[in-house]
């Protein structure tokens, strides 16, 4: 136990054992980061086992989309949506067809508009709605963005009359810029009950789409795994360089190295530019 | 120990205000260029390394100018700057 309290008091104390300096912030102990982090680099690059999609490092998946999106249903007194097969080719073709066609919106350049992916899938539909999105890094990203959407999309997420729902997370190459697309369908059956209201109303507020690729997912999630470590070890930092300024402040030691403070702040805009990296568009 | 750390804080910050003013311009700087190429994977990778390498002139520059500088701080202010640039390349460009 002694032995264990030494060890940290010599990690994060500035006293004379460690030369008046953290041990943690040590040139030798930033070396063993630094060289870790990029054992993790490569790591990370070259074994292609780790790529949840195509290579690309997101952690977005159809089974956690739907269930934030029935979730929030839950939470409105709404009916769950099941995931149907027609809506969900719908996803996968209208996703591949704005990486084909090169273009980020709800109607393609040709004039495709949502509704013909889903007719186009097979799927006959009393109501209908698209949400779309991309460049998110996590489910709950993109979910949490079209919940705070006020252009259309909570209202499609929450829309009594959707029964149904397709998805699709593709990865591609969009406006000359690898991209993950996600593209949500909903629908509704055309169904024997009120089969006169063929007037179809189309909510137009903002599809979103998400094409799923057949995409096998990993059973260890390396990019959640990589993210929250990337996250530990920051603040692991963040706490070192605080304990040795109060430490060295407190006791007055005056020793050459970095400042702190500066270390600090730039640590700090860091993880703030790594949380706005996990936001992507919605449309 | 919060009211110790605050006055040594506001110490620090009286006794640089220039230099930290322009690492903190830096920051907000980098914070924008990242909303504006959200999403551009590749520039914002290089958005990320233009600011590591900033930080590191940041940290030489601000040595010389209080002659604290030492072989010791540059090789400091390069360790961090690269730890991130690493550990950031693998959720920015994996």
């Amino acid at each position: 136990m002694e032995k264990i309290k030494t060890f940290i008091h010599r990690l994060f104390v500035p006293h004379e054992e460690n030369n008046f300096r953290a041990k943690s912030l040590h040139t030798d102990f930033l070396t063993v980061y630094l060289v870790i982090a990029f054992l993790m680099m490569m790591f990370f690059k070259q074994n292609s086992g780790l790529h949840n999609v195509l290579g690309f490092a997101t952690d977005i998946s159809i089974e956690k989309l739907n269930q934030l999106t029935n979730e929030q249903r839950q939470k409105n007194n709404l009916p769950s949506l099941l995931i149907n097969s027609a809506l969900t080719l719908a996803a996968q073709k209208k996703a591949e067809n704005m990486l084909a066609e090169n273009y980020w919106s709800h109607y393609s350049p040709d004039g495709k508009t949502p509704w013909d992916f889903i007719l186009g899938a097979g799927y006959k539909y009393e109501y209908a709605g698209e949400n779309l999105a991309k460049n998110f890094l996590f489910s709950n990203g993109v979910v949490d963005a079209w919940m705070n959407s006020t252009a259309g999309h909570r209202e499609n997420i929450l829309k009594r009359e959707y029964a149904e729902v397709g998805y699709a997370i593709v990865n591609g190459v969009l406006n000359g810029e690898q991209t993950t697309l996600v593209v949500q369908e909903f629908g509704k059956p055309m169904g024997s009950v009120q089969a006169k209201e063929i007037s179809v109303p189309i909510v137009e507020s903002k599809p979103q789409q998400i094409l799923a690729q057949k995409t096998v997912r990993p059973k260890i999630n390396a990019f959640n795994f990589t993210f929250n470590l990337n996250i530990v070890f920051m603040a692991f930092l963040l706490l070192a360089l605080a304990l040795d300024f109060y430490y060295a402040s407190k006791f007055n030691v005056i020793r050459v190295g970095g400042k702190n403070t500066a270390h600090f702040l730039f640590i700090v805009f860091i993880l703030i530019g790594l949380f706005m990296s996990t936001i992507g568009t919605i449309i | 120990m919060t009211k110790h750390l605050y006055s040594n804080l506001k110490k620090e910050f009286k006794n640089h205000l220039f230099d930290y003013l322009i690492l903190f311009t830096a920051g907000i700087f980098f914070l924008i260029l990242l909303n504006i190429f959200r999403g551009q994977r590749v520039i914002e990778f290089f958005v990320l390394i233009s600011f590591a390498f900033f930080y590191i002139i940041w940290g030489v520059y601000h040595h010389i100018v209080n002659e604290t500088l030492h072989l010791k701080t540059v090789v400091e202010y390069i360790l961090i700057a690269f730890i991130i640039i690493f550990l950031l390349k693998i959720i920015i460009l994996p």
